[in-house]
């Protein structure tokens, strides 16, 4: 078979187990409800403008975490276990895998995002764009933001040595999230914060987000008052191009190396740690 | 090159009755050779066993061979062609189970054997083979639930599910029960004699690797140090028969031979007709292998004649 459609049936299938399973499921949908909760919270009652940032940086971080946070860990994860260095005896079964896991965190990613959106129109008043513009502009953002995060995320799982260095890479990337602007504006940081911001994608992300869902007014909120579009055009650009330039070598690198004697030798470690 | 390795191997047989070919295969961890110029020959159609104390590099070379591994020195050929090449429709024709895997956790049995068999131009039909290894009331089952022995199954149907032309198996039946090593034994016999399948085997199970293997070799700090049929083997290590009868006096006699034809021959004459509880055992593989494995630990041959020479000298005296 075809090992497009054959990566086709494993996104089928590893959806299908998310949906099995309970607890999967509530986890999978716990992202979106927790930036509403904080929405809601933070609303207050009154709807202002402030409040409305909380879904919009819901959208941009969804995408920012699922492609950098949970990319990494599927990748991580079935290099662990093995999953990949099975893949790798079966002909065309790695382009199916990869095709697979893309279209998996896809699906889950929009589903993340249109329960935001509709949840975010439902609960705060606030969540779809008003005008064609805005629509055209949520739509490149979020395929713009996509791109850029996903294939750095899968380069990120493939070198990421053992579990510890997992823990430890994951801490910086949450912080990252509380200091894009998806929570509070970006202005109420000191410069050298907003600098450090803007180098990653999330930042763009979360104002390209803003710029689709909020009134045009909501612009004066931004750091110099300006939706920046060139330049979120520029910045997701350059981590697309990145992206696609390091993920096909490290992936294959990661896949050349991965080996059986690899594999038990990690299994020894694992069942070490389990004894004690 | 090529033409000079085709000429010289159609004196015996033809190249293409070889479905792995090494020579000089090294491979080098840090300072260490684990591999220490292999030259390994298998037949198409035989089920070869390689042997071998832990840590030998049976693994090693196996996943070399499985195109898992970049070798550092040598030449390998599988199936006419260079593993490390690694192309898909090479792949298609290799089935491989490693010594331990725990993969796809989450999917269920049969969607995972069904799954795999989509990759493969003439797959077995996953629901029979399914049944053969013993796994049809787990189909619904998560692998990650099944015990360590059903998983092994699993991974064994996984191995074969594309019908390959040579299956490799790196220790497939640890942690099996005795009816499922049974049915397993079957099972790659019948790939074999049926299928006409090339079987690679590892295994610790001396008994195992006797009962299936046609041809058997010995890997022994990175180098093959005996190959050939477990006769062959038998008499390479000067291994003895065990002849057994029970004496006028009723007494049980045993006498260690390597000729245990000629000693039957003897007591014939000695008795002058029938040996009263005649039991003639060959030395079996455990009995050569051991043989082997622990002459070649001691230091000197000299050291083993004497130690070979003990342990006659033990058993032969009640
Ligand atoms: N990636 C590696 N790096 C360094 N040394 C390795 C590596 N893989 C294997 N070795 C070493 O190579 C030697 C051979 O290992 P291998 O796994 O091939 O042995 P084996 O014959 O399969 O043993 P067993 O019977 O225990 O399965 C061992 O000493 C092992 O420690
Ligand atoms: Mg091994």
């Amino acid at each position: 078979m075809n090992p497009f459609r054959l990566g086709l049936l494993r996104a089928a299938i590893e959806l299908r187990q998310v949906l099995r399973s309970r607890k999967d499921f509530y986890s999978y949908l716990s992202t979106p409800l927790i930036f509403l909760a904080v929405a809601y919270w933070r609303a207050g009652g009154d709807k202002g403008q402030t409040t409305q940032l909380v879904p919009a940086g819901g959208v941009g971080s969804t995408i920012f975490m699922f492609g950098l946070m949970t990319v990494p860990q599927f990748l991580f994860g079935d290099r662990e276990d093995g999953t990949l260095l099975r893949l790798r005896g079966v002909p065309g079964a790695m382009t199916a895998y990869l095709t697979g896991k893309t279209l998996f965190v896809l699906a889950t990613m929009i589903a993340s995002i249109a329960v935001l959106l509709l949840g975010g129109t439902a609960l705060l008043g606030v969540g779809l764009p008003s005008s064609p513009t805005q629509w055209l502009t949520l739509c490149w953002v979020l395929l713009l933001g996509i791109a850029a995060v996903v294939p750095i995320g899968a380069a990120i799982g493939a070198l990421l040595p053992a579990r510890e260095a997992l823990a430890l890479y994951l801490m910086p990337v949450m912080g990252l999230i509380f200091v894009s602007g998806t929570f509070s504006p970006l202005r109420n940081l000191p410069t050298w914060l907003q600098d450090v911001a803007s180098a990653f994608p999330l930042r763009w992300i979360a104002q390209g987000v803003r710029s689709a869902l909020l009134p045009d007014a909501a612009k004066s909120y931004e750091p110099n008052g300006s939706w920046q579009h060139l330049a979120t055009l520029g910045a997701l650009t350059a981590w697309v191009l990145l992206g696609f330039l390091l993920a096909p070598r490290l992936l294959r690198r990661m896949a050349a190396r991965e080996s059986g004697s690899r594999l038990s030798e990690r299994e020894q470690k694992r069942l070490t740690k389990a004894a004690y | 090159m090529t033409t000079t390795v085709r000429e010289s191997a159609a004196a015996d047989g033809g190249v293409h009755d070889l479905a792995v070919r090494t020579t000089g295969l090294r491979m080098r961890y840090g300072q260490r050779d684990v591999l220490d110029g292999l030259d390994l020959e298998i037949r198409r159609g035989e089920l070869f066993g390689l042997l071998g104390p832990n840590g030998a590099g049976k693994s090693t070379t196996i996943e070399i061979l499985e195109g898992y591994r970049r070798r550092s020195a040598g030449e390998v050929e599988v199936l006419g062609q260079d593993p490390e090449r690694d192309d898909p429709s090479w792949r298609a024709r290799i089935g491989i189970v490693l010594q331990s895997s725990r993969d796809h956790g989450r999917w269920r049995v049969g969607e995972l054997l069904d799954h795999f068999a989509g990759y493969y131009a003439e797959p077995f039909d996953p629901a029979e083979l399914l049944r053969t290894v013993g796994l049809s009331a787990q189909a619904d089952q998560q692998t990650a639930k099944l015990s360590g022995g059903q998983r092994r199954r699993l991974d064994v149907a996984m191995g074969i599910i594309g019908r390959p032309e040579l299956l490799f198996l790196d220790e497939p039946t640890t942690g099996f029960d005795p009816e499922a090593r049974r049915d397993f034994h079957e099972l790659i016999r019948g790939l074999r004699d049926v299928g006409g399948m090339t079987i690679v085997l590892t295994t610790h199970d001396m008994t195992e690797a006797q009962q299936l293997s046609d041809r058997i070799g010995i890997l022994q700090a990175g180098r093959l140090t005996a190959v050939g049929t477990l006769d062959e083997l038998a008499a390479a290590a000067r291994a003895r028969s065990e002849v057994r009868w029970t004496d006028h006096d009723g007494s049980p006699r045993r006498q260690l031979t390597a000729d245990p034809s000629h000693a039957v021959w003897e007591l014939h004459q000695q008795y002058g007709g029938p040996i009263p509880g005649l039991e003639v055992r060959r030395p079996t593989l455990e009995d050569t292998y051991l043989g082997m494995v622990s002459a070649d630990l001691a230091e000197s041959t000299a050291n083993a004649t004497a130690t070979a020479t003990a342990t006659a000298i033990r058993t032969e005296t009640p």
